[in-house]
């Protein structure tokens, strides 16, 4: 829109279009926005990721209204939420589920950029922007998952803060840094405290707003990964492309009602999950002087605990849970198909993801569960199909043979 | 048959976690605590056992304010004691620190055991310190010779002890009494859980209707999509 039309507007749109450039940015983002019209199923999780970021932020307002965070007030005013504060057990049960209702979209938003190569050229940035998010997720759920106080806060703390003191020379010098004392005390819980209501949302929010910019700067992929831009009409828009608004909001509508069904099932039904969203062992108060048997992180992180566990070496088994994490960043440019979507790519690249998702499945259920030879062995074992996925990849991809692409989206 | 061991392992997959510490005879099985968490009634009969038998020792701190407890005479904001060096663990969160199941299996499966300073023992908490409190109403058990293990190796705790002498309540009654004792620890863990689930049918409920409207709405919009498509 330029000035001249601007300026036409009257009443109270075109008022405010004088001093802020609001139908502007309504438009470009949502009213001409042209999305590929063939979104599939795994084009939801986007938009779930975002409503779940939005229910974390204003249940964590209220729980932070009554939360007392330090070590000798948290167990027990999280109690005093879930008893005698009005609905705190629902603003809790909703937090705790959002935050696997997260990785659980999120996972799921990932591998749809995985088999449609949405990482690609031109959308290297929206991809690695995409995994900062990622990134900080884990940050943020391990720092929440630090505050109810109780022995699987306390122990999953001591564990993770240790992966530091791995590290030769200033390990130790680290360790005592990050935990702020020599062991995991009060004092650390108020400093996660402070990153996990503060610092981590804060980045989370510029950082989901700046995906959303690259996105809307390139467009978006679609199942069949080519260029709706390819073919435009007179006004040069793709004639394979429909406004966001209003198709896909409410396409998302109907999704975003049927992921509340599953996500209220759990939250008024099941919020412990069979102990994989709330852990039994996080009803007991911290206690230093008792290990619980078996300590495990959340279910999302266990894929790399699995890679850390693998490897006999504690440093080299730090380094290789970390790689786990970053090679994925350089998946763009590991990628040397000439097509984005698994639909026309060959049998190399099939296979591929196949032993890719076995092995992060996987690694995530052997992550869970305690240690045994046999166990250990799986875990070498889908941890080299973890990382041959990613490191074969230049081969097989530029090697392989693809099917031939469609001029326009199928379907 | 292979459904049945599916089930199991599935049902045993499941179980571990709530109750993998101080388990320490193999196959073992927890019994299922045959509880209704929105039977008042029986809540109501185990918050005054739990007064009269249980409070002398365990706390309930978290239950301050809690209108069952207090009218069942439970005594929430006392001093913790201690018995031979150990002192009883408040029991406001046990039903979900260790799940109702084990806690009805651990109440019921007490027998008598000469080497423990308090004659008895426990099946799933060997070497438990608590004195065997409900003996004068179970009566006494002991250990059987010869324990019959099924197919899976999986045995109950009646299978491995046997009552000697029957104690002040008939077998009915006191497995009435440890299932509202256990009924009563599950509201105590969780006061909100009726209110939770009445609140969650409506919700659900709604969300079916709204996903019919929006299921409505987005045909209406994407009939100039399909237009397109042709």
């Amino acid at each position: 829109m330029n000035e001249k039309e601007m300026s036409e507007k009257t009443g109270l749109m075109g008022w405010i279009d004088k001093r802020y450039p609001w139908t502007p940015f309504w438009e470009k983002h949502l009213s001409k926005y042209y999305a590929p019209r063939n979104f599939n199923f795994w084009y939801f999780f986007g938009s779930f990721s975002l409503l779940v970021f939005v229910m974390q932020i204003l249940t964590g307002i209220w729980l932070v209204m009554e939360y007392v965070p330090t070590a000798e007030g948290s167990f027990a005013s999280i109690q005093h939420i879930m008893r005698e504060v009005r609905f705190g057990w629902l603003l809790r049960f909703m937090h705790t589920t959002g935050a696997s209702a997260f990785f659980v979209v999120i996972y799921l938003h990932m591998y749809r950029g995985l088999i449609y190569g949405s990482y690609q050229k031109p959308r290297e940035l929206v991809w690695l922007i995409g995994m900062v998010i990622y990134f900080c997720l884990l940050m943020e759920a391990f720092t929440g998952y630090v505050l109810p106080w109780g022995q699987m806060s306390y122990w999953g703390a001591s564990v993770i803060t240790s992966f530091a003191s791995a590290i030769p020379y200033i390990g130790d010098l680290l360790l005592t840094w990050l935990r702020g004392g020599f062991s995991v005390t009060g004092v650390s819980l108020h400093r996660f405290f402070s990153l996990h209501v503060i610092a981590i949302p804060l980045l989370l929010a510029v950082l989901i707003f700046v995906h959303l910019v690259a996105l809307h700067h390139v467009g978006s992929n679609n199942p069949d990964g080519i260029d709706i831009k390819k073919h435009k009409n007179k006004e040069g828009i793709p004639l394979d492309g429909i406004p966001f608004h209003p198709y896909y909001t409410v396409k998302d509508l109907v999704g975003v009602v049927v992921f509340l069904f599953i996500f209220c099932a759990i939250v008024f039904f099941s919020p412990q999950m069979g102990g994989f969203f709330l852990e039994p062992d996080n009803y007991v108060l911290a206690n230093p002087m008792v290990t619980p048997p078996e300590i495990s992180p959340a279910w999302y992180m266990t894929p790399f605990y699995a890679m850390l566990r693998a490897v006999p070496n504690k440093l080299m088994g730090v380094i290789t849970m970390a790689a786990g994490i970053a090679i994925m960043f350089v998946l763009p440019w590991l990628d040397r198909s000439r097509v984005r979507s698994i639909r026309y790519k060959g049998t190399y690249s099939k296979i591929a993801i196949t032993v890719f998702v076995i092995s992060f499945i996987g690694l995530g259920y052997l992550g869970h569960e305690g240690v045994s030879t046999m166990r250990t062995l799986m875990a070498r074992i889908f941890t080299v199909g973890y990382f041959g996925f990613f490191l074969l990849m230049p081969f097989y991809s530029s090697k392989e043979k693809t099917k031939s692409l469609p001029e326009r989206v199928t379907g | 048959m292979k459904r049945y061991i599916l089930i199991n392992l599935l049902a045993l997959s499941l179980s571990t976690p709530l109750w993998a510490e101080g388990q320490q005879i193999e196959g073992l099985e927890l019994e299922v605590a045959p509880i209704h968490q929105d039977d008042m009634a029986s809540i109501k009969r185990g918050a005054t056992f739990f007064a009269s038998t249980c409070n002398s020792c365990h706390t309930l701190t978290y239950l301050r304010y809690d209108k069952i407890a207090k009218d069942a005479g439970i005594v929430t904001n006392k001093q913790p004691i201690s018995i031979n060096g150990v002192t009883p663990p408040d029991l406001s969160l046990e039903a979900s620190a260790k799940g109702v199941d084990w806690i009805y299996t651990y109440l019921q499966s007490f027998y008598k055991d000469k080497t423990t300073a308090s004659g008895v023992n426990n099946l799933i908490f060997p070497g438990t310190a608590m004195p065997a409190v409900l003996a004068p109403y179970q009566g006494e058990q002991v250990l059987v010779e010869k324990p019959v293990y099924d197919l899976l190796h999986h045995v109950e705790w009646y299978d491995l002890i046997k009552p000697m002498k029957q104690g002040n309540m008939k077998p009915d009654e006191f497995d009435q009494t440890v299932t509202d004792l256990v009924n009563f620890l599950a509201y105590a863990a969780e006061p909100f859980h009726q209110e939770q689930q009445r609140i969650g049918y409506w919700v659900l409920g709604f969300l079916i209707v709204l996903f019919v409207l929006m299921f409505l709405l987005k045909k209406e919009y994407w009939k100039d999509v399909d237009k397109m498509r042709e």
